[in-house]
């Protein structure tokens, strides 16, 4: 089955959403070592509601909202051969994440999200539902390195662990790939940006039918131009109403033409945006480009917020880019 | 020269402290038993501190939330904004943003100093933000001059460091943006100016403050640095090569000079031999009344258990300078 999505202002989400009881319980089972039946059932339903959710709101292209991931490095560090993992550290107020080790060469040890990917699918109502890979800039630059001791060979090994990923995702009918590498960002060396770029070579090259994705935010995006743009990727997906949408002028500065998916909320805030603010900052990404390249969705994962509000900005996003679609038409 | 070592600020908080941050915000426990956590858990790090041949001991920061956090909620004219990305880490701070004017009501960190200070017989220092570095990672939207907004939020650091002074010895004053890649050598030497302007209205010697840098030293801003007047701390790790190039070719005959040593951002274990040997490369371009060794920046990046291998390493290194230097 599936689903007609409109040809202009799609809606979508970065990844992840609020964890629901059952994905917490999960997680409680998974640090204990047991992924046995009972932990696999508290995944799928938490994996439900977070597609159910989505649905609600009336997103076009879904997500799974992460709920089999307690945090998007380590997820992946848990399930790639070469890494360990440490004590929390913390990333801003109280807020903690336990931090990857890399303690021996990196690669690809079995399919990580082809089963989720497959099942977030099967109740999605046909709309197509979004793979998110945290990128490989970003899990070394949020990894202790206690084995490279070299961050281009840590990168590369990655990208070519997650590309034997990709494919395994392709083969089973996956068109929507997403890498985030929201700490390339944080980076000012241009070194860095083209060992990215070589990454995302390894991961994106030569695939077909599949729509290349990569979400950054946060930090200064500025520095990643205009070197990013060579980058084999069709959607750039970038954080811009948390910086009032400066981003863009930068984008026109370039003569930017790929798809952008464009964040219109801020989800380091409990407040709802009215639809009207919203419908705002769509006016600001259709300066720049045609309806049909430019997505609406919010700035960033939605993990940190409560549901309700969650849900809530979600409801006025669709509504935003429903009206904004009347207007054009 | 004396030598001392010392942490740079902050210690990662306790478990016991994390899950009483979370009880506090869930409303399970009350506002008095959430202190009692806070200063035991002040007093845990302080012991970790001595236990590993600290001289100069913090309070961990354990308290803060950022740089920032401490102020943006206790001064007058402020509030916590967005989450912005510290500089190169994955770590957040709250942009202070400025709604008001600024002003000073009520100490803001003495009762962690004092903490310290009843329980320890070493050097007790207390740690500030920098005006020059609050003003530039903060949003203005309230001052018409930025003039006024500097006299302002001098006024109230200043107001601060005077309720520190019965409890510390050493103030340290973090100033990570004069050594920001990002800045211009005008905006840099701006940087200089507003700080000396501070440490002025300040009117404390030389050999009782310090103005902390980390993450981007290099020989150039190494140099501009040299006219603080004050003490200062520098950040051997981040940019290695390029911090002991500075140290070699500037040199430093100020009153202290805090070096850090220990990388605060990496878990790769350190051999401290190694890093008195390097810094005794150094020696003959170097003449402080005072040297600490010190971590190169904040230990929030790494977790509870690493720091206090980190801080057992600093101090192995203070005891194999104390056999090499002296």
């Amino acid at each position: 089955m599936s689903c007609k999505l409109p040809d202009k202002l799609r809606t979508t989400v970065v990844g992840s959403y609020p964890y629901f009881p059952e994905a917490l319980k999960a997680f409680q089972l998974r640090r204990r070592g047991d992924r046995g039946p009972e932990y696999e059932a508290l995944v799928r339903e938490a994996t439900k509601k977070a597609i159910m959710d989505y649905l609600d709101a009336g997103i076009d292209i879904l997500a799974d909202g992460e709920q089999r991931r307690e945090d998007m490095a380590v997820f992946f560090a848990e399930e790639l051969d070469g890494f360990e993992i440490s004590e929390p550290v913390r990333i801003f107020d109280n807020v903690y994440f336990r931090k990857p080790v890399i303690a021996g060469r990196i690669s690809w040890r079995r399919e990580m999200l082809v089963e989720d990917w497959k099942y977030a699918s099967s109740i999605s109502a046909g709309k197509p539902v979004k793979v998110t890979i945290t990128g490989p800039y970003t899990m070394y630059s949020w990894s202790f390195d206690k084995f490279y001791g070299n961050m281009r060979n840590a990168i590369l090994d990655l990208a070519e662990s997650f590309r034997k990923e990709i494919e395994a995702l392709v083969r089973a009918g996956a068109t929507f790939i997403q890498i985030d590498e929201p700490a390339l960002s944080t980076r000012a060396e241009k070194m860095d940006v083209l060992i990215a770029g070589e990454a995302f070579e390894i991961m994106f090259k030569g695939l077909s039918n599949v729509k290349r994705i990569t979400h950054i935010c946060y930090g200064k995006l500025e520095r990643l131009f205009p070197e990013i743009l060579d980058f084999p990727i069709d959607q750039y997906d970038f954080e811009t109403k948390n910086r009032n949408y400066e981003l863009l002028s930068l984008l026109r500065e370039y003569s930017f033409d790929k798809e952008l998916a464009l964040g219109v909320i801020d989800v380091h805030s409990s407040r709802i945006e009215p639809v009207e603010e919203i419908m705002e900052g769509i006016a600001r990404g259709l300066e720049l480009l045609p309806p049909e390249k430019l997505y609406i969705k919010p700035d960033c994962g939605l993990k940190r917020l409560k549901r309700e509000v969650a849900l809530e900005k979600l409801r006025n996003m669709v509504e935003a880019a429903r009206r904004a679609r009347e207007t054009l038409a | 020269m004396r030598l001392h070592a010392g942490i740079c600020g902050s210690f990662p908080r306790p478990q016991a402290l994390r899950k009483a941050f979370d009880d506090l915000s869930e409303g399970k426990i009350s506002d008095g038993e959430f202190k009692n956590v806070l200063r035991e858990c002040i007093l845990e790090v302080a012991r970790l501190q001595e236990k590993a041949g600290m001289t100069i001991l913090t309070s961990g920061l354990l308290s803060w939330h950022d740089l920032f956090r401490p102020f943006t909620m206790e001064l007058d004219g402020l509030e916590a904004g967005r989450l912005i990305r510290f500089f190169d880490n994955n770590f957040y701070y709250r942009c202070p943003t400025i709604i008001g004017r600024i002003l000073w009501r009520r100490p803001v960190t003495v009762d962690e100093v004092q903490e310290v200070r009843r329980n320890t017989r070493e050097l007790v220092k207390a740690i500030i933000p920098g005006p020059y570095t609050f003003l530039k990672l903060s949003e203005n939207r309230f001052y018409a001059s930025e003039d006024q907004l500097l006299d302002d939020l001098i006024e109230a650091l200043r107001a601060e460091v005077n309720s520190l002074r019965g409890s510390a010895d050493l103030i340290q004053v973090d100033e990570p943006s004069l050594v920001d890649p990002e800045l211009g050598r005008s905006e840099r030497l701006k940087g200089i100016e507003v700080v000396n302007e501070f440490l002025s209205k300040l009117g404390m010697p030389e050999n009782e403050v310090i103005i902390a840098t980390y993450f981007n030293l290099d020989p150039e801003r190494y140099a501009m640095l040299l006219d603080l007047r004050a003490g200062l701390h520098v950040d051997l790790r981040s940019t290695p090569a390029e911090a002991d190039l500075a140290l070699k070719e500037h040199g430093f005959d100020g009153q202290i000079l805090s070096l850090g040593v220990i990388d605060s951002r990496s878990i790769y274990p350190e051999d401290p031999r190694e890093i008195v040997y390097r810094v005794r490369a150094y020696l003959d371009s170097i003449s402080p009344h005072v040297l600490i060794f010190s971590t190169s920046s904040w230990l929030d990046y790494i977790p509870y258990n690493e720091a206090v291998r980190r801080l057992d390493a600093l101090g192995r290194v203070l005891a194999e300078a104390e056999v090499r230097f002296l």
